[in-house]
């Protein structure tokens, strides 16, 4: 018998199966992405969704908190999700829609009431087994609206500036007085830095990377990003200031070149330019220290953000919830769920591993507990956060619905300014009709 | 005889026979067809009447008319992207057809390894739209990236060019030129039809390399350029992945690759706006079937067949 296909349209045809099978898996990998699954089996055995962002740090703490809880509730597992924040937003959403949201959900309050306004998240007030009785004051309120607890605080933070002592140290440099500093030193600084570093590096990265400098820009001239109300709060006059200044910087090579500064702008924590050491300056959370410093393989130090007239009680900062716990609403397991954020928020075992990586402990009980037993990095955050508590002002309103969107823009015209596509003036008032069209 | 003593009965029993052979077709079929329905038909049939409605993903949609489309006559951002867009298509395609042009007449000359050769050439077609080497295009022409590196030994100072506004988009049309492959078989394929008596006749009449490409090679070609130019321009108007890795989700720096596409699933994913987003996608289905339909027609003028 003849074979039906002749040998060498067999050969043809097997390459062409290789081929198909090669194309194939790579469009599966283009997918990727897990499919949920579902939670829950017959021997009561319950399977919770657990999702953050944050780098390697983060997660290895995060990692190991949850092997501690799984060990002490053998019917609960837990499976992490987690990614950058840059593509963090994108994959909540999809999965929200999807109704496939995780159980427990690491959220920011940048869209904490984006995602509690339509009803995604769960009241926590009215979950069992959630104690918020040890929470220092004020702490919760960030996250309480309209009478009900979407976002549990998971830590204190404060945006400032975080020195690299060492690049200082190699552009014979000595560090400021931050206590004291202006503006005009920080450019001053900054550009000094650039010229003795001659190349190989920086004297900080650029402000108006994300909206909070601009916010406290704002605070120190008697606005603030946000009012009260959920409107936007900042006038364009203080805008145009805020990207003139940045044009100062620009100008004066104290920040590297726009082209750098866009690169750098959704970096990953450890590859951008303060963790390679290409940067004696940087704006951050304080809560990044320690990440930070890891990532940069050197103790870095926390700075107060300039004034403008130098004194550090006008210069806006205030404490921000870093981060928040919130559950799904439409959880299969909220009690569960409710269970396993009580123990991040209220337990010991909890504290000792996640120590300060995610800002002070705003539990009292477990912050005297956690204290002393901080790494350097986590022990200077927590008290920059406790030297700066009596310098600081009102508490910064939160953001709108519709605010989330507030950091694409801001950094969208910071590279028009700073590639000289857009003048300050220009750019500040499309800043102002692009996130004034976002608000609901 | 026999055979069409067989033919006849096959004709007398045409009725009975289709109908099991459509069956089994049907049957063979049903995979697929259940996918398209599924997979396809369905979530388009929703995404119309999700452009008619603002819908935030979480809660139900509500129906608000045409508001979207008119949306879209004022919205700035969507109005860059179409501009991003057009210059994607209408730069890269012509490029990339040229390039898959000529190595496929350089390898139709016979050209030994010929295989190898046409392989290598097919394989940036398979990944071009792959995650990895979106990430890889962002070492090259990153700060620090390849390219800038090899710039610097010849003395040349390099830029971020990814990160600059004014070139990123060209990163990205040189990805796409990259992937000139498939296009590439395609025109091997077809310059194996043409008929080497008329190379042979044209040589005798003296006619050289370049007189023959343009009088013999080129129009006898033009159904399969025809082809490649509706499916890379189809293809083109899709691209969504390679921007959406290079820029890091962004469409950065500025918006300069911020396809339409990106600024679509920016909408919908990034602002919860999915009434706006599928409104936008039965936009680019009419942008992208005009242009097709335009090819079509202009077909008639340019397009020869040989039959």
């Amino acid at each position: 018998m003849r074979p039906l296909i002749p040998p060498t349209a067999g050969r043809r045809l097997r390459a062409l199966a290789a081929v198909a099978i090669a194309t194939t898996l790579l469009a599966a990998s283009a997918c990727g992405g897990d499919s949920g699954g579902d939670s829950g089996s017959a021997n009561g055995e319950v399977t919770l969704r657990f999702t953050w962002w944050g780098g390697d740090t983060r997660t290895k703490l995060t990692q190991q908190a949850i092997d501690a809880y799984q060990k002490d509730h053998p019917n609960v597992k837990i499976k992490g999700e987690f990614g950058e924040w840059s593509g963090y937003w994108d994959k909540l959403a999809t999965t929200v829609a999807a109704n496939d949201a995780p159980d427990i959900i690491q959220m920011d309050e940048k869209y904490l009431r984006e995602y509690a306004d339509r009803g995604a998240l769960l009241d926590l007030k009215k979950a069992e087994g959630l104690d918020t009785g040890k929470f220092e004051n004020d702490t919760l309120s960030a996250g309480e609206f309209d009478g009900g607890l979407y976002g549990l605080n998971a830590g204190i933070n404060s945006f400032a500036i975080v020195a690299n002592p060492a690049v200082f140290k190699a552009a014979g440099v000595a560090l400021p007085d931050d206590t004291t500093w202006t503006w005009d030193d920080y450019n001053r600084i900054a550009a000094e830095l650039s010229t003795k570093l001659n190349g190989k590096g920086w004297g900080t990265g650029a402000p108006g990377t994300n909206e909070a400098a601009l916010n406290l820009w704002a605070r120190q001239h008697g606005e603030s990003l946000w009012t009260p109300d959920g409107k936007l709060g900042v006038s364009p006059g203080q805008v145009t200031a805020f990207y003139q200044n940045l044009l100062k910087l620009r100008d004066a090579k104290a920040i590297p070149s726009a082209e750098f500064v866009s690169q750098d702008m959704n970096a990953a924590l450890d590859q951008g330019a303060m963790a390679t050491g290409k940067l004696a300056m940087s704006w951050m959370w304080s809560n990044q220290l320690n990440a930070m410093s890891k990532a940069a393989g050197q103790e870095l130090k926390l700075l107060r953000v300039p004034s403008v007239e130098g004194k550090a009680s006008a210069n806006g900062s205030y404490y921000k919830g870093s981060m928040f716990w919130s559950i799904s609403s439409r959880s299969k397991h909220q009690k569960e769920a409710a269970e396993f954020v009580n123990y991040l928020a209220n337990s010991t075992a909890a504290g000792s591993i996640l120590l300060a990586e995610r800002g002070v402990p705003p539990n009292t009980e477990i912050r005297a507990a956690v204290t002393p037993k901080l790494a350097p990095a986590d022990a200077a955050s927590a008290k920059f956060i406790q030297d700066i508590g009596k310098e600081l002002g009102n508490p910064s309103p939160a953001p709108p619905v519709g605010g989330g969107q507030v950091e694409k823009i801001i950094q969208r015209y910071t590279t028009e300014v700073l590639f000289g596509r857009q003048t300050p003036d220009k750019a500040a008032q499309g800043f102002i009709d692009e996130v004034n069209g976002e608000l609901k | 005889m026999s055979a069409l003593g067989e033919l006849s009965a096959l004709g007398r029993k045409k009725p009975a026979g289709q109908k099991k052979d459509n069956l089994a077709a049907y049957l063979f079929l049903s995979p697929w067809l259940l996918g398209l329905f599924a997979i396809t038909i369905g979530p388009m049939i929703a995404s119309l009447y999700l452009a008619f409605t603002d819908y935030n993903l979480i809660q139900a949609p509500e129906w608000i008319g045409f508001e979207n489309f008119t949306r879209m006559l004022s919205d700035e951002r969507l109005h860059n992207s179409l501009r991003v867009t057009f210059t994607y298509v209408f730069v890269s395609v012509p490029l990339q057809l040229a390039v898959a042009l000529l190595l496929a007449v350089v390898l139709d000359r016979g050209v030994r390894g010929m295989a190898f050769y046409r392989s290598i050439f097919y394989l940036p077609s398979l990944l071009g739209s792959s995650v990895a080497i979106a990430i890889l295009w962002r070492q090259v022409f990153g700060t620090e990236g390849l390219l800038n590196q090899v710039l610097a030994l010849v003395g040349i100072d390099g830029k971020g060019w990814i990160s600059d506004p004014s070139t990123a988009l060209g990163t990205l049309v040189v990805l796409n030129v990259w992937t000139f492959g498939s296009p590439m078989v395609i025109f091997l394929a077809g310059l194996r039809q043409i008929p080497t008596m008329y190379y042979e006749a044209a040589s005798v009449d003296g006619a050289g390399v370049l007189g023959r490409f343009f009088r013999i090679t080129l129009p006898l070609l033009t159904p399969i350029i025809f082809f490649n130019l509706v499916l890379q321009i189809i293809h083109a108007f899709q691209s969504f992945t390679q921007a959406f890795v290079v820029s890091g989700g962004t469409g950065g720096p500025s918006d300069s690759t911020m396809f339409f596409t990106l600024y679509l699933y920016d909408r919908g994913f990034g602002n919860f706006d999915m009434g706006y987003a599928s409104a936008m996608a039965w936009f680019l289905l009419v942008i992208i079937g005009a242009f097709t339909a335009a090819n079509f027609f202009a077909s008639k003028y340019w397009v020869f067949y040989d039959d």
